[in-house]
C-alpha cells in the first residue's frame, strides 16, 4: 500500500516533467536548416556588395541579457546596442562612422558663440504612426536629467554640457529649467553651458534619443519593461522580449523614415555567455555571427570566416598613490616609471591576447579621434612609456633608493575573466623578472567588487580600461584631472588640469590649439608623470558568415548598426 | 500526524524568516555596492540616486521594509534589470531550470537505482564492476566537461540534437538533462549498492529466503525499501542543489535558467535578486526536506514521527 | 582380532604419549587480532583496493616530486614556447606525443615551426609554462584541499549528526533547525561570502568548502543513528548498563563506519570539484597557483584544438577518484563488523 504511494509519486513527477518539457516547445519557430557543409572550405567574405537575396533573417548573439531599454536608464553595451537599432537620435553614425542628420532633417544651426544649437526635425514617425516632434526630445532630455529618474548616464553626459544640467541633477533647480526648448512642433533648440566642440557626436548617443511623453506616461511603470511597453522611431522594433529573458527579436519598422534602406526583416538574438558554445552554434548554422573570446580567439583568428574588429577601448594600469590616507610607494615617480616600462607588449598582444589587440603606448586610441585635417590623433602625439628594461631598471634602482627600501611588494587588482587572469600572470612574471626585489600579488575580483575597491582607492595597481562614449580625446583625458570621478588614485598635476580646462573653455572654438593641448596633456600624463601605464588597445575576433553583409561597427557609443545589413548569397 | 505537519509548517515559515534575515545582513557585508555602476556620477548625484533606491536609509529601516514586502510576497526590485520586479525575473527563468532539474533527477535516480540494485544483487560479477565503474565515471567527470563532451559529439559532430539554446522543444532539454543527471545517477547507484549489500546480509532477508520468498520479492519488497532511506537523505538536498548546480550546464548550453542568472546577479551585486533567489532555493529545499521526513515514516515503519505518537 | 594384530604391528616408537593440561583447554590457536588487524587482513584480499592504494601512493609521490623532474619551473613563462603540444623523447617515434598539434585547422610540428629544442612532456599552456610541472603542482594543491576539507567535514559532520540523532528530543530539534537554516541558504552564497571576507587563497577555499560541507555528513550520520539506536542490540547494551559513550563508540560508530567512509570518499571528489567550480565562476584559487580544477578549466576551454591541456589533469583527477572509490569500497567491506566470516 505504502510502496504504491511511493511509485505513484515517482510516476507523477515523471509525467509532470514531461508536461513541462512539452510546454517548453512552444517557441519552435522557423530556423535555418543546419549548414552541414564544411565551413572552412568556403571563401573569405567577399568585399564587394552582393544584392540582398534569400530570406532576410539574421541570427545573432549577445553576451548578456538586456538590463533596460529605457534611454535614460541604459548604461551597458547591450542596452545601447538595442537602443541604437530600435530608436534614433537627432544624428546617427553612418557607415563611415560619421554622425549625420537622422531625426534632424539637416545639419544643425549653431550660433556664433557655439552655445545654441537649433535642429529642424524631419517628418519621421513613431512605430504607432504618430509624428516625432520637438517635444519628444524636450521630454526625453528632461526625463534623463530628472533626479527622480535615477539615470546613470543623463547627469554624466549632460553635466557641464547642456545648460543648468548640473544644477538640476543636484536638485538645485527645477527640471523645466534645462536648456532645451521646442520652438515649434518641428524645431528643437538646445542651449549649452559652454561651447562643446563634440556636441553633435553626442547626438547619436542613446541618452539623447527622443521619448513620446504621452506613450511613456500612459504605460506608467510598465514602460520599457518588455517589448509591448516600447515605441520605436528607428530601423527596427523590438519583439519577443519579456524584460529579463535571454532572447529577443528585431523586426523591421515599417514606419521608419528610411525604411527603404533597411533590408533585414527579422533579427533573432540569443544570449550566449560561453564563447565556445557560440562558436559551436555558429558552425552548426544556428548563428550568422559570433564573438570569439579568450583562448579560442587564437585558434580562430586565422579562420577564413574570421574578422578582426578593432575597438577603441584602451587598457592601462592605474597606479594608486594614496591608500588609507597614506602615500603608497607608487607615489614615487621612478617606481611608477619603472613598472610602466617593465613589461614587453608586442609578444603580449600577439601570444597572450592573441585576438588582434594592439600593444598600446598611448591613452587616446588609434583610429578614433581626428583633427580638422583628418589626421589621426596618434600621428600628432607620439609613443610614451615604451617597454625598455634598462630604463625600467634604472628608474627602479633610483626609486628604491629614494624610498630607502630594498624590495617592494605590490598588489595588482584585476578582473576575473579568463583573459584578464592570464594577463595578470603574465605581468607578474614580467615585472618580477625585470625588476629585482619586486613581488607582485594578484587579486582578481568580480567587476562590481573592483569598482568598489576603485572607489575606495583600496588597491596598489589596477588593470583598468576605458571605452569612449563620444568621439573626442577629452573622453579619455578628462578621466585623470585632479579629483575627477574616475581618477581615484590621487593623481594631481596642476599643469595637466590647466590644459584640460583650457580645452573646454578658452580653446573650445580653436580646434588646432585644442588638439595641441591634448597632445601636451597626454605627454604629461604618460611620459612625464607615468600616472598610468598603457597596456593595449583591444580588438575582437569575430566569426561572420560570408552571406552576412553590411554590418556596421561603431568605434564609440553603441557597438553595431543593423540598418544597412543584409543577406546575400545564402544557400 | 496532522498536528506534526502543522507544527512543521510553522517551523518552515520561521526558518524562512530567519534565512531572509540572515541573507539580508549578509548582503550588507558583501563588498561592492548595488549601484557601483553609477561611478560616473559625482557624490551629490550619487547620493540622490541612493535616495531614489532607498539604500540611503539606515539598515534596520531597510530591513523592516524588506521584511514587510516579503510578507506580502514581494521580493523587491532588481538593481541589474532596472525597474523589474524580482518575482517576474525569477518566474521567467524558473521554468527551464525546473524542467532540466526534474528530468535529470528522475532519470538519474531511476537509472542509478537500477544500476545500484543490479550491482548489489550480482555482487562481484561483470554487472557489479560495470555499473560501479559507470558510477565512478559519473562522479569523476566534472559536469561541465561531460556537458561539453556531449555537446561536441552528439550535437556538433553528429547533429543529433541541438548544440544549445532553448527554442527546440524537448530536444533542447535532452543533452543538458543528461549532463546534469550524471551526479544523481552516480550517487544513487553507489548508495543503493552499499545499502542493498548491507541489507541483503541481514537476518530478516535470510529469514525471508528461508521462508522461500523469490529473489525478486526479496530484492524489491525487503532490500530495496530499506536501502532507500539513506538515499532519500542525500537526494533531497541534491534535488535543490541541481538547480544551483545547473548554472554551469546552463551556461554551456546557453539556456536561460535560474542557476546561471544567480551567479550573474552575484557578480553585479544585484542584492534584491540574490536574496530573492536565495529565498526561493531555500523554500524549495525546506519543502523537500519536509517531504523527505514524511517519506521516512512511509518507507520505514520503524521510524516514528515524533509528533505522531 | 585382525585389527588388534595390525595395531600391534605398528612400531611403538612412532607414538608419543601426551598429557592434556586443563589450563590450555581454552587456548585459541589463531593469533589474537584487533578489529583493525582483522580489517587489514580482509582488505588485503581485495585486489582492486590494494591496486588503488598503490596508485594513490604513486600519485601522491608524483605530486611531491613531479614538479622537480624535468627542470622546468611551474611558473616560468616563455611566450615563444606557448601552446606547444606534448613531446616525449622515445615515444615521439611512435607517432604520438611527437610535438604535432593543431594550428588553424592544420596539423603541424609546432616544435619545428617555433624552433624549440626542449621537450615539454605534456606540452605548454598559453603562457609557455610547462604543463607537466604544473600538473603535479596542481595535484599537490588539490589533494591538500581535498584531504583537509574532507577531514573537517567528517569530524564536524559525525559529531554533529551523532549528537543530534543520539540524544534526540529537544537537542535534536534545535540542532536540526540550525541545520535546516544552514542547508536552506545556497552553498554558493555562503562560499562566496567567505571568500569575499577572507583573503582569497587555499585557506579561504578550504574553509568555504567545509563551512557547509559537513551538513550532508551530519544528516546521514543522524539518519543512521536514528536507525540503529532503536534497534535491539543497542537496547540490550543499554539494559546491561552501558554508558552513552560506550554505546556510541562500541555499537553505533562501527555500524556507521562504512557509510561514513563512503561519504568521505564522496567528500574528497566533491571538494576537488567544488574548488574547480569556484575557479569556473572566477573566485577560486588566485593565480599563478594551479590546482587540478583550474587546469581542467583551462583545458576545457581549448579542448577541441588542444585536447592535451584537458587530457592529463582530467586523467589524473579520474584516476584519483576511481582510486578513492575503490579504496572506499574495500574499506567498507573490511570494516563492516556484520561481514565477519
Amino acid at each position: 500500500m505504502k510502496s504504491k504511494k511511493w511509485f505513484l509519486l515517482m510516476a507523477l513527477t515523471l509525467v509532470l516533467s514531461m508536461f513541462l518539457a512539452a510546454c517548453g516547445g512552444d517557441k519552435n519557430e522557423d530556423k535555418p536548416a543546419a549548414d552541414k557543409e564544411d565551413d572552412k572550405a568556403t571563401e573569405k567574405p567577399a568585399e564587394e556588395a552582393g544584392e540582398p537575396d534569400a530570406e532576410q533573417v539574421l541570427y545573432l548573439e549577445e553576451a548578456s541579457a538586456i538590463p533596460s531599454v529605457d534611454s535614460a536608464i541604459v548604461e551597458d553595451q547591450v542596452g545601447f546596442n538595442v537602443l541604437n537599432n530600435i530608436n534614433e537620435g537627432l544624428y546617427r553614425l553612418n557607415q563611415e562612422n560619421i554622425a549625420e542628420p537622422a531625426m534632424a532633417a539637416e545639419e544643425a544651426e549653431v550660433s556664433e558663440d557655439g552655445l545654441t544649437y537649433t535642429f529642424k526635425l524631419r517628418d519621421a514617425k513613431w512605430s504607432d504612426d504618430t509624428p516625432v516632434t520637438a517635444n519628444d526630445f524636450v521630454y526625453a532630455w528632461q526625463h534623463a536629467i530628472d533626479p527622480a529618474t535615477g539615470s546613470p548616464y543623463g547627469p554624466f553626459m549632460m553635466s557641464g554640457v547642456v545648460k543648468n544640467a548640473t544644477e538640476i541633477s543636484e536638485e538645485k533647480m527645477e527640471v523645466s529649467e534645462l536648456g532645451v526648448k521646442a520652438v515649434d512642433e518641428k524645431t528643437f533648440e538646445v542651449t549649452l553651458d559652454r561651447p562643446v566642440p563634440y556636441f553633435l557626436s553626442l547626438m547619436s548617443f542613446g541618452t539623447f534619443y527622443p521619448l513620446k511623453e504621452e506613450f511613456v506616461t500612459s504605460k506608467g511603470d510598465a514602460y520599457a519593461t518588455n517589448s509591448d511597453g516600447l515605441l520605436s522611431n528607428g530601423p527596427f522594433v523590438l519583439t519577443d522580449w519579456d524584460g529579463t529573458g535571454d532572447s529577443w527579436t528585431y523586426k523591421k519598422n515599417e514606419h521608419y523614415w528610411d525604411a527603404d534602406t533597411v533590408k533585414l526583416n527579422e533579427i533573432h538574438v540569443n544570449v550566449i555567455k560561453d564563447s565556445a558554445t557560440g562558436v559551436k552554434l555558429y558552425q552548426d548554422g544556428k548563428l550568422d555571427w559570433t564573438r570569439v573570446s579568450g583562448d579560442l580567439a587564437m585558434q580562430y583568428r586565422d579562420d577564413a570566416e574570421a574578422v578582426i574588429q578593432p575597438e577603441t577601448s584602451v587598457f592601462y594600469f592605474k597606479f594608486n598613490q594614496e591608500k588609507g590616507g597614506e602615500k603608497t610607494p607608487l607615489a614615487n615617480e621612478n617606481i611608477r616609471k619603472a613598472i610602466a616600462k617593465s613589461f614587453e607588449k608586442n609578444d603580449m598582444a600577439d601570444v597572450v591576447l592573441a585576438n588582434g589587440s594592439l600593444p598600446a603606448n598611448y591613452l587616446v586610441p588609434t583610429k578614433f579621434a581626428f583633427d580638422e585635417n583628418e589626421k589621426d590623433f596618434r600621428d600628432l602625439s607620439g609613443d610614451h612609456l615604451v617597454y625598455n628594461v634598462e630604463e625600467a631598471q634604472e628608474h627602479w634602482k633610483k626609486g628604491l633608493e629614494e624610498l630607502g627600501v630594498e624590495s617592494l611588494e605590490l598588489e595588482i587588482l584585476g578582473g576575473d575573466t579568463e583573459l584578464s587572469k592570464k594577463m595578470d600572470e603574465y605581468f607578474k612574471s614580467q615585472m618580477e623578472t625585470n625588476l629585482e626585489g619586486l613581488t607582485i600579488k594578484l587579486k582578481e575580483v568580480p567587476f562590481a567588487v573592483r569598482l568598489e575597491l576603485d572607489t575606495n582607492q583600496d588597491y596598489d595597481i589596477q588593470v583598468s580600461g576605458w571605452g569612449p562614449d563620444f568621439q573626442d580625446p577629452i573622453s579619455f583625458l578628462d578621466l585623470f584631472v585632479t579629483d575627477g570621478t574616475n581618477n581615484l588614485m590621487s593623481y594631481s598635476n596642476p599643469e595637466y588640469d590647466k590644459l584640460i580646462e583650457e580645452s573646454k573653455g578658452a580653446l573650445a572654438l580653436d580646434p588646432a590649439a585644442r588638439y595641441e593641448a591634448f597632445v601636451k596633456a597626454e605627454k604629461i600624463l604618460l611620459e612625464d608623470d607615468a600616472a598610468i601605464a598603457p597596456i593595449y588597445q583591444r580588438s575582437l575576433v569575430i566569426l561572420q558568415k560570408p552571406y552576412f553583409k553590411g554590418l556596421v561597427n561603431h568605434p564609440f557609443g553603441a557597438d553595431y548598426s543593423y540598418k544597412w545589413a543584409y543577406i546575400s548569397g545564402k544557400k | 500526524m496532522v498536528k506534526y505537519i502543522v507544527k512543521r509548517i510553522v517551523y518552515m515559515f520561521i526558518t524562512l524568516a530567519l534565512i531572509a534575515t540572515a541573507s539580508f545582513f549578509l548582503m550588507q557585508t558583501l563588498p561592492g555596492s548595488p549601484i557601483a555602476s553609477y561611478s560616473k556620477l559625482n557624490d551629490t548625484q550619487k547620493a540622490i540616486v541612493e535616495k531614489k533606491y532607498g539604500i540611503d536609509k539606515p539598515k534596520p529601516v531597510q530591513y523592516a521594509i524588506y521584511m514587510k514586502n516579503l510578507a506580502k510576497g514581494d521580493l523587491g526590485t532588481s538593481f541589474a534589470f532596472k525597474g523589474k520586479s524580482v518575482n517576474d525575473l525569477l518566474a521567467s527563468r524558473l521554468k527551464p531550470s525546473l524542467i532540466l532539474g526534474a528530468q535529470a533527477m528522475v532519470f538519474g535516480t531511476l537509472v542509478g537505482i537500477l544500476l545500484g540494485m543490479l550491482a548489489a544483487l550480482r555482487q562481484n560479477t561483470f554487472w557489479d564492476y560495470g555499473s560501479t565503474f559507470f558510477a565512478i565515471l559519473g562522479i569523476s567527470i566534472p559536469s561541465f566537461v561531460f556537458a561539453s563532451l556531449l555537446q561536441y559529439w552528439i550535437a556538433s559532430e553528429w547533429h543529433l540534437l541541438p548544440v544549445g539554446l532553448w527554442n527546440d522543444g524537448w530536444k533542447s532539454s535532452v543533452l543538458p538533462s543528461l549532463a546534469l543527471a550524471m551526479g544523481p545517477l552516480a550517487l544513487s547507484a553507489r548508495f543503493i549498492r552499499t545499502e542493498m549489500i548491507e541489507v541483503l546480509s541481514s537476518d530478516y532477508i535470510t529469514l525471508a529466503k528461508a521462508k522461500g520468498a523469490s529473489g525478486f520479492e526479496i530484492a524489491f519488497k525487503h532490500a530495496f525499501r530499506n536501502a532507500l532511506i539513506p538515499l532519500i537523505t542525500v537526494l533531497g538536498p541534491l534535488a535543490a542543489g541541481l538547480v544551483t548546480g545547473s548554472l554551469v550546464v546552463e551556461k554551456i548550453f546557453a539556456i536561460p535558467g535560474i542557476g546561471e542568472q544567480f551567479v550573474s546577479s552575484i557578480m553585479v551585486n544585484d542584492h534584491a535578486t540574490i536574496m530573492g533567489t536565495t529565498l526561493m532555493f531555500s523554500a524549495f529545499l525546506i519543502i523537500i526536506i519536509f517531504i523527505v521526513d514524511i517519506l521516512y515514516g512511509v518507507i520505514d515503519p520503524r521510524i516514528r514521527l515524533s509528533g505522531g505518537k | 582380532m585382525r585389527n588388534e594384530i595390525e595395531h600391534e604391528q605398528l612400531p611403538q616408537e612412532v607414538f608419543e604419549r601426551i598429557t592434556i593440561e586443563s589450563d590450555q583447554a581454552e587456548r585459541i590457536e589463531k593469533p589474537s587480532l584487533s578489529f583493525w588487524q582483522d580489517a587489514w587482513l580482509r582488505l588485503r584480499k581485495n585486489k582492486a583496493a590494494i591496486v588503488s592504494m598503490v596508485v594513490l601512493v604513486l600519485l601522491v609521490i608524483m605530486a611531491l616530486i613531479g614538479p622537480h623532474l624535468n627542470g622546468h619551473a611551474g611558473d616560468a613563462q616563455n611566450l615563444r614556447h606557448a601552446n606547444l603540444p606534448p613531446k616525449v623523447p622515445g615515444i615521439e617515434q611512435m607517432g604520438i606525443m611527437d610535438g604535432v598539434g593543431n594550428l588553424a585547422g592544420k596539423k603541424v610540428d609546432l616544435y619545428e615551426m617555433k624552433k624549440v629544442d626542449e621537450y615539454y612532456w605534456f606540452g605548454t599552456d598559453g603562457l609557455g609554462r610547462d604543463l607537466f610541472t604544473r600538473l603535479w603542482e596542481g595535484t599537490q594543491v588539490s589533494l591538500f584541499i581535498a584531504f583537509v576539507a574532507a577531514a573537517i567535514d567528517m569530524v564536524v559532520g559525525v559529531a554533529y549528526g551523532g549528537i543530534s540523532g543520539y540524544f534526540g528530543g529537544r537537542t535534536d530539534d534545535i540542532m536540526q533547525r540550525v541545520v535546516e537554516i544552514l542547508i536552506g541558504i545556497p552553498t554558493l552564497i555562503v562560499v562566496i561570502l567567505m571568500i569575499m571576507i577572507m583573503k582569497p587563497g587555499i585557506t579561504a577555499i578550504i574553509i568555504a568548502i567545509s563551512i557547509t560541507g559537513w551538513i550532508g555528513m551530519s544528516r546521514i550520520v543522524r539518519a543512521q543513528t536514528l536507525k540503529y539506536k532503536s534497534q535491539e542490540f543497542v537496547l540490550a547494551s543499554r539494559t546491561l548498563g552501558s554508558k552513552d559513550s560506550k554505546i556510541i563508540t562500541k555499537h553505533l560508530l562501527p555500524n556507521m563506519l562504512g557509510i561514513i567512509i563512503i561519504n568521505t570518499m564522496f567528500t574528497i571528489p566533491n571538494a576537488i570539484f567544488f574548488e574547480a567550480f569556484l575557479s569556473f565562476i572566477g573566485i577560486g584559487l588566485q593565480p599563478p597557483a594551479a590546482s587540478l580544477g583550474t587546469l581542467i578549466n583551462d583545458g576545457y576551454k581549448v579542448m577541441e584544438h588542444q585536447p592535451y591541456v584537458l587530457l592529463f589533469p582530467a586523467l589524473v583527477i579520474s584516476i584519483l577518484m576511481i582510486a578513492f572509490n575503490l579504496i572506499g569500497d574495500g574499506l567498507r567491506d573490511a570494516l563492516d563488523p556484520k561481514m565477519k566470516d
